[in-house]
């Protein structure tokens, strides 16, 4: 098993797909097989991969002469490959980034199957979408902070063509403004990057972190807040905190639907990531002492969020200010430092990605369908589109947090970890959940109910390669729901190493 | 009974949810629409069986308690949390589990006559086994989490059933506000939720009950908790101010109405109140707020009743204040009434509702104004629902006299401020109570009938009786309307006992009291809505602007609707702050340079082609970082050298 370097096998098989498609993809439909193959074979791997993952599994590795063990690191493969600077090739998956990547890979399959319509261009398109689940699989699986870097930075070149290319809208203006920011994330990432390296001599994550957990890493270096804050400053865009959460609004709009669900599903939980695996890893006390703001900000972020949702009449800027309120919940759960609310917040950006995904995927179907996304003019189309009207039903729930959905065990999760710590801001944030159902069952009304709109009156509902990626994440949704053990038994030991317990 | 068998309880109507929603109805064409009503038929009355099974374990058990510790769903314990899903049966819970399931059972019996011929047939009883499921489930569980869990499985069944016929606008619009406004109160319950948690780390019910016990939680942390929980139970059971989704929630097929609105799921509040009993009597504070808003609301919603011409509407405000009544019960300590009133209230307000199906079933149409006389041509409808009214007014034998009665005479015995106030507005409840109730049956079935209802679904000039699907369920229902008081009679106290509550002795002057006053009640509607001796339109134009403020509801939904959501929250709020994202903080970090150079520029640049313009900016921005980075590693080589 350990000769098999299956995370580079997981990682680069969608950028093997796209090669398959730039030499083989001769028509459009050829182009589109070879894409769900890909996908469909990668997903397959990562759920192997959940399955194959051992809790207990460890490794160890030195870092500044000391040696350290990493708990729960599975698949690792290692080894040098800028020696110079002692950069590596280092590949690894723990229970914070497990759930992630099998997340990326079920979005990855909804994504593709969403696109089974775009004609425009294709095979660009699919190559675009293939390239970047790569550079996404590469941020989660990566422990080598060069390589990290790399990814991340990667990721931002199939976003804007996908966006600019393939968007409606304002695209060309929202891609450039995704693409400012998420760079202005990558610069501070960059900085944190260096002043870590000089100061330490290493990229290695998992050792800096061992570093961190001790506190040698904050007296080795200058100004350990100040690079917390950096670090912090780039995943609060990625996330996003408000009111670093501008450009994600135009970016959902304007993107297409597959590039919507890829962002919203899993670009977002980049941040999640980083703030669990570098700014707790890294400054545990640094981040403890800042708990306090950082909850108020989540707390912000929950209402405010939903708040202007209740404002959208575009369904799609809807759905895409609701995630900033959803992902405030992440944020809380990392201010509270504690096992339950950091566990909430992992479960919340896994929950959260099927949620919004199969609800960005929903608005896709009604807007290919209605040919508008202006919620004024839908309607009563629940009973040309029952199926749809079904899952969008269902989907809503869970995002409002029902419980029997994951997005009920995620929210408790972080509710009960962060009134440990935080209770005002927690309370706050509760508060959400009654906002939540205002604009999720006001925009259910105003879509999917009432009389039937003769100007939809020749809607049917989807056929079953739209239905595919609609069960998919359903089933996932209401698995998490009903069993969140699941995922829990692959998050505590990472979480109780991260939080040093 | 093993675990495994008590699990079907709820079981048996979740899979029949499962298989009408998932296979029934997309895979078997229409032409046999019946079977999923046979499904769902058959499971309850399965669960019905069950759950009498169960209570007569309960009534075995040494201090008629089961508990099963159950599976376990989220145990990590250095997550400090541990779920499990397990079995509190008590003797509220087996009493719960035979009201429900019988009442449901009923309920859908009927349904299959009153709903044959919609096209949603398959549909409407996949979500009444849901409903059922979640009720069963809710009132069988030994976690608060878990109860909570399915407290809001049964809010979005009362969603789904309320919305059923989501075409119509009204009826979207109630099933949304249904769900909110008990969010609303649901919030509480959660923090309380949060805060017991964070008190004493277990959710557990027996282990909440041994933590009040032995006063680790105690005092205001208590009293706070206790609050929380009463503020989902006040949503949930519809209690003022939160009562103003369920009159609304009537757009609902009114079989949903009998069961839900009216027999169980508001029940599940009062329920709740009594599961967590052992918190509000260690808490006089939360005492004295559940007595004064069932008292309240007791009184507030008899008098909507009375200016009410939708027979629905009257039955539903009397719903209302029939909870205000057991939560008033509760309020004074008087468990063991509450828990009466509840059970003989399940009976009598299910068959009230049928009958009001019945008669809409026969006349298109909720509007009392359009009906009268149907005695002629109703008689099982008419003479059941008279039973029903006797039993709601209060007038012995019939149950509701025998539970009303005794929570009066607690009342009047706890001897406090607290106590009188209750006693005298269930007395003032009692006859306006009676008052509606005799207005609504003489409206309905006598005097001369008016036609029903004027639109284009055909005429209903000769209105004819329900068939038998609809009648027997009635009948049946008649029966425990009549007799369910025998369970806990003035003289042996038997379910009193069994609840392990205290009883009181049956005191003749209240009696006299609530009997006199309900006959008033009688009388007055009679005198002017038969018999001509005043007419009830000269006396509301008489009291005009007084009239208009019970008619319009007190303008609680004006208040609530127009003036806080549309207009503090919706037009201030909302849009203030949706002004301020786009034209401020958008605008501000948008002109931001963090790049030494305005981005507003580079929005420019993206106009003239994006290859070109991606290349320009990332070479920009990278270009950037490494000045950044050189910048700030002569000052790391610096301060490290």
């Amino acid at each position: 098993m350990t000769d098999i370097p299956i995370l580079t096998i997981l990682v680069f098989l969608p950028a093997v797909g796209a090669l398959a498609i730039l030499l083989m993809g001769r028509t459009n439909s050829s182009v589109r097989s070879i894409a769900a193959t890909t996908v469909l074979l990668n997903f397959a791997l990562s759920i192997g991969l959940w399955i194959a993952f051992d809790g207990s599994a460890n490794h160890a590795g030195a870092i500044d002469g000391v040696t350290y063990q990493a708990d729960g690191l599975n698949f690792v493969e290692r080894f040098s490959w800028i020696s110079r600077i002692g950069a590596e090739y280092f590949l690894g998956v723990d229970g914070l980034s497990m759930p992630l990547v099998v997340l990326t890979n079920l979005l990855s399959v909804a994504a593709i199957f969403a696109s089974w319509r775009v004609e425009n261009r294709a095979r660009e398109y699919f190559i675009w979408l293939l390239i970047l689940q790569t550079s996404v699989l590469g941020v989660f699986t990566s422990l080598d902070f060069l390589l990290f870097f790399l990814f991340w930075e990667l990721e931002l070149i199939p976003m804007y063509m996908l966006i600019s290319v393939w968007g409606t809208g304002r695209h060309e203006y929202s891609a450039m403004k995704f693409l400012l920011f998420t760079l202005g994330a990558g610069a501070a990432l960059l900085i944190a990057l260096l002043v870590l390296f000089f100061s330490n001599g290493s990229f290695d994550m998992v050792g800096l972190s061992h570093l961190g957990a001790s506190g040698a890493l904050e007296s080795s270096i200058l100004a350990g807040p100040a690079i917390c804050g950096l670090l912090l400053f780039a995943f609060a865009i990625k996330l996003p905190i408000v009111p670093l959460h501008t450009w994600l609004p135009d970016a959902h709009t304007d993107a297409p639907t597959a590039v919507s669900i890829m962002l919203a599903g899993v670009l977002l939980k980049m941040g999640g990531y980083g703030l669990l695996r570098l700014n707790i890893g890294l400054f545990p006390d640094v981040m403890e002492s800042w708990g306090f703001a950082l909850s108020i900000l989540a707390a912000i972020s929950v209402i405010y969020g939903a708040l202007i949702t209740l404002k959208q009449t575009d369904l799609k800027r809807l759905v895409a200010f609701s995630s900033v309120s959803h992902m405030g919940l992440v944020t809380l759960g990392v201010a509270s430092m504690n096992q339950l609310g950091v566990a909430g917040a992992s479960l919340q950006m896994f929950t959260h990605g099927t949620i919004t995904g199969l609800l960005f995927l929903l608005v896709g179907i009604v807007y290919d369908k209605a040919h508008t996304r202006h919620i004024p003019d839908l309607g009563g189309i629940a009973q040309r589109m029952p199926f749809t009207a079904a899952v969008f039903v269902i989907a809503g729930a869970a995002s409002l947090g029902l419980p029997a959905t994951s997005g009920f065990v995620a929210e408790i999760t972080v509710f009960l970890g962060g009134f440990e710590a935080w209770k005002i801001a927690t309370i706050v944030s509760a508060i959400g959940i009654v906002l939540a159902a205002g604009y999720i069952l006001w925009t259910l009304e105003r879509v999917l109910f009432g009389p039937p709109n003769q100007h939809f009156a020749n809607l049917t509902d989807v056929k079953a390669i739209d239905a595919f990626p609609m069960i998919l994440l359903t089933v996932a949704i209401i698995g998490i729901g009903i069993y969140p053990t699941i995922i829990l038994n692959i998050l505590n030991p990472s979480i109780a190493s991260l939080l040093g317990s | 009974m093993s675990e495994h068998m008590i699990w079907l309880i709820p079981g048996l109507p979740l899979i029949a949810f499962l298989v009408n929603g998932l296979v029934i109805r997309p895979f078997v064409k229409s032409d046999i629409p019946r079977i999923s009503g046979y499904i769902g038929i058959a499971a309850i009355m399965g669960s019905l069986i069950l759950s009498i099974l169960a209570g007569l374990d309960v009534f075995d058990a040494p201090d008629h308690r089961i508990e099963f510790v159950g599976y376990s769903l989220i145990n990590i314990t250095n997550f400090s949390l541990t779920l499990n899903m397990g079995i509190l049966l008590d003797p509220l819970t087996a009493l719960m589990l035979i009201v429900v399931s019988s009442v449901s059972l009923m309920v859908l019996i009927y349904s299959q006559g009153y709903m044959s011929g919609d096209a949603n047939y398959t549909r409407y009883f996949a979500f009444i086994s849901l409903f059922a499921s979640s009720m069963l489930g809710l009132v069988i569980a030994n976690n608060l989490l878990i109860l909570f869990v399915f407290w809001e499985l049964v809010g979005i069944s009362s969603y789904l059933l309320i919305g059923f016929w989501y075409n119509r606008p009204a009826a979207a619009a109630a099933a949304k506000k249904a769900f909110i406004v008990t969010r609303i109160g649901d919030l509480g319950f959660l923090i309380a939720i949060l805060f017991i948690f964070n008190q004493i780390g277990t959710l557990d019910i027996a282990a909440i009950h041994e933590n009040v016990n032995t006063h680790v939680l105690s005092g205001a942390a208590l009293t706070w908790a206790a609050l929380g929980i009463f503020a989902g139970a006040a949503g949930k059971s519809a209690q003022f101010p939160l009562h103003v989704w369920l009159p609304d929630a009537m757009e609902g097929p009114t079989p949903v109405s009998a069961l839900i609105h009216a027999a169980t799921m508001v029940a599940a509040g009062v329920f709740l109140v009594a599961r967590f009993f052992f918190m509000f009597e260690e808490s006089a504070d939360a005492l004295r707020v559940v007595a004064i808003i069932g008292a309240i609301t007791a009184v507030a919603a008899a008098l909507l009743g009375v200016v009410m011409f939708d027979i629905k509407r009257v039955l539903a405000y009397s719903t209302i204040s029939q909870l205000g009544y057991m939560m008033m019960a509760l309020g004074v300590g008087a468990y063991g009434a509450a828990i009466f009133h509840l059970f003989n209230h399940a009976f009598f307000k299910a068959l009230l509702f049928l009958g009001s199906g019945s008669v809409n079933h026969a006349t298109g149409t909720f509007d009392m104004r359009q009906m009268g006389g149907l005695r002629r041509y109703m008689p099982w409808t008419t003479a059941t629902f008279i039973i029903g009214t006797l039993s709601l007014s209060g007038i012995p034998p019939f149950a509701g006299f025998w539970s009303k009665d005794e929570i009066l005479s607690d009342a009047f015995h706890v001897g406090t401020s607290i106590g009188d106030i209750v006693f005298w507005c269930g007395l003032i409840g009692a006859g306006l109570t009676a008052f509606y109730m005799m207005r609504a049956t003489l409206l309905t079935f006598f005097g001369d009938y008016k036609g029903g209802a004027k639109d284009e679904h055909g005429s209903h000039e000769h209105p004819h009786e329900s068939p038998w699907v609809m009648v027997f369920p009635m009948i049946l229902l008649a029966i425990p309307s009549t007799l369910s008081w025998l369970v806990n009679t003035p003289w042996s106290h038997d379910l009193s006992h069994f609840l392990g509550a205290h009883s009181i002795k049956f005191n003749p002057t209240v009696a006299a009291l609530s009997i006199g006053v309900a006959s008033l009640g009688f009388i007055a509607a009679y005198g002017g809505y038969r018999a001509s001796w005043y007419s009830p339109e000269r006396i509301s134009k008489s009291i005009g602007p007084i009239y208009t403020f019970i008619s319009r509801k007190y303008y609680m939904d004006e208040l609530y609707e127009s003036i806080f959501v549309k207009n503090v929250l919706y037009r201030g709020i909302v849009t203030g702050l949706a002004y301020l994202d786009t034209r401020f903080v958008d605008r501000i970090i948008n002109n931001i340079g963090w790049f030494g150079r305005n981005i507003g520029e580079a929005f420019k640049l993206a106009q003239t082609g994006h290859t070109q313009a991606a290349a320009a900016v990332l070479s920009l921005g990278l270009l950037t970082i490494y000045l950044a980075f050189f910048a700030y590693r002569d000052f790391i080589m610096g301060g490290n050298s």
